[in-house]
């Protein structure tokens, strides 16, 4: 090999090292970025593939209330309306709106439910009893407190106070266990009280 | 009185980011409430002294073999504003008529009236110390309080999430001062009351 052609080897190895340590930096920082943006949409991605697929002609949109912490007083409840297209059948429609409450308000500091947590089951019995399986995110990523346990589960009962008439009393199953307490102070093995109003009509299967 | 610091051995509670944990927090908590409580004249028994967890029946059991006990489980959130404290009373969300025996799992429910006068009490002195305190006890489903034979309160203040333990520590003398002051208001009531007929 020539002189000439060795000069122009090395120069071009020069430039090469040159260009890699400006552009290897930005490289790594764009793949991070792209790491963090992609988190999200799994998340997503799971709770969609956890969502009932409810939507049919027979849904109708309607004004859900969901009760989250207030952001007056994060140690209370407030409504929030939220428009949805809510199944008819009161088990659908009890799924729909327990998605929602744990996908979260706008202010995510109002949520009263953890963001990894998932909405396994729910059905509803001949006697009103509405049982709704978490995952056992539900009892491990809930601060742990009376204060916040007790938020947690009356953010459910009272959203299915308001949306499903058909439940009169919850019972919370983790993994499809029951559970002594949600996460050291509320007591899971209890029926919570949703509705003190009767519901007959549509509690008893209709056949 | 029967007090009792919740958690502790490998159940550490609420825990802050800073290594605060509500275990821990608890027995120094406990430690000033008995030497409140004593110095008012009342015998102190607490259902762990040390880094151990004992079941909530067997918690339950310390209150529940002495003859006209007081509980008063104590606790530090996770949640709510930082210098705030929080009675509880029990929810009975259990269902059916008692019967003549006392069942185990329902045993507070015959206390409930004694529960929230005493948890009243409580509240509305920590309510005169600590702003943004509520002003009377709530109920909420507590495990522990459920299995409870003696008037039983949950006192939980706020919370782990602050910036510095001694915030917490800066609490305990009020807190304890308040429970010691609202149990010697409540004893008469119960010396009196027609549901056990125990003095405590």
């Amino acid at each position: 090999m020539s002189e000439g052609w060795r000069r122009w080897l090395l120069g071009g190895l020069c430039v090469a090292v040159v260009v890699g340590a400006i552009y290897f930096p930005a490289l790594r920082k764009k793949l991070r970025s792209s790491a963090k943006t992609t988190a999200p949409s799994e998340e997503q991605a799971r709770r969609e593939l956890t969502q009932p697929t409810v939507a049919s002609s027979s849904d109708m949109p309607t004004k859900a209330k969901m009760f989250w912490a207030s952001d007056e007083d994060e140690t209370a409840l407030a409504p929030v309306t939220v428009e949805l297209a809510l199944s008819r059948d009161p088990s659908l429609r009890a799924k729909q709106v327990l998605n929602t409450l744990l996908a979260g308000p706008v202010d995510s500091d109002l949520r009263t439910l953890p963001p990894d947590a998932a909405l396994l089951a729910f059905y509803i019995l001949p006697d009103g009893t509405g049982v709704a399986d978490f995952s056992e995110a539900f009892a491990t990523s809930t601060p742990s407190g009376i204060l916040s346990e007790q938020l947690a589960v009356d953010s459910i009962a009272r959203t299915l106070e308001a949306n499903v008439p058909q439940v009169r009393r919850l019972k919370i199953l983790v993994h499809g266990q029951e559970v002594e307490t949600m996460a050291g102070h509320v007591d899971l093995t209890q029926f919570f009280p949703v509705s003190t109003a009767a519901a007959p009509a549509a509690v008893p299967a209709k056949r | 009185m029967v007090l009792d610091p919740a958690h502790g051995g490998t159940d550490p509670g609420a825990r802050g980011a800073l290594g605060i944990r509500e275990s821990d927090l608890v027995l120094d908590l406990a430690a000033q409430v008995r030497r409140a409580l004593e110095a008012s004249g009342f015998q102190v028994i607490q259902t762990r002294a040390g880094n151990d967890n004992p079941s909530f029946d067997d918690r339950s059991t310390v209150a529940n073999a002495q003859r006209g006990a007081v509980f008063v489980t104590l606790h530090i959130s996770s949640t709510g504003l930082p210098g705030t404290a929080r009675v509880y009373v029990a929810a009975d969300n259990s269902t059916g008529a008692a019967g003549t025996l006392l069942s185990w799992d329902r045993a507070q429910a015959p206390y409930a009236t004694l529960s929230k006068k005493l948890g009243d009490a409580v509240q509305g002195l920590l309510a005169q110390r600590f702003k943004g305190s509520p002003n009377s006890a709530r109920t909420a489903s507590i495990r522990q309080l459920r299995t409870t034979a003696a008037p039983a309160i949950a006192v939980e203040i706020s919370s782990v999430s602050v910036q510095d333990r001694s915030e917490l520590d800066k609490m305990m003398p009020g807190v304890a001062d308040a429970i010691a002051r609202g149990v010697a208001e409540f004893r008469p009531s119960y010396a009196a009351g027609p549901e056990t007929g125990a003095q405590p």
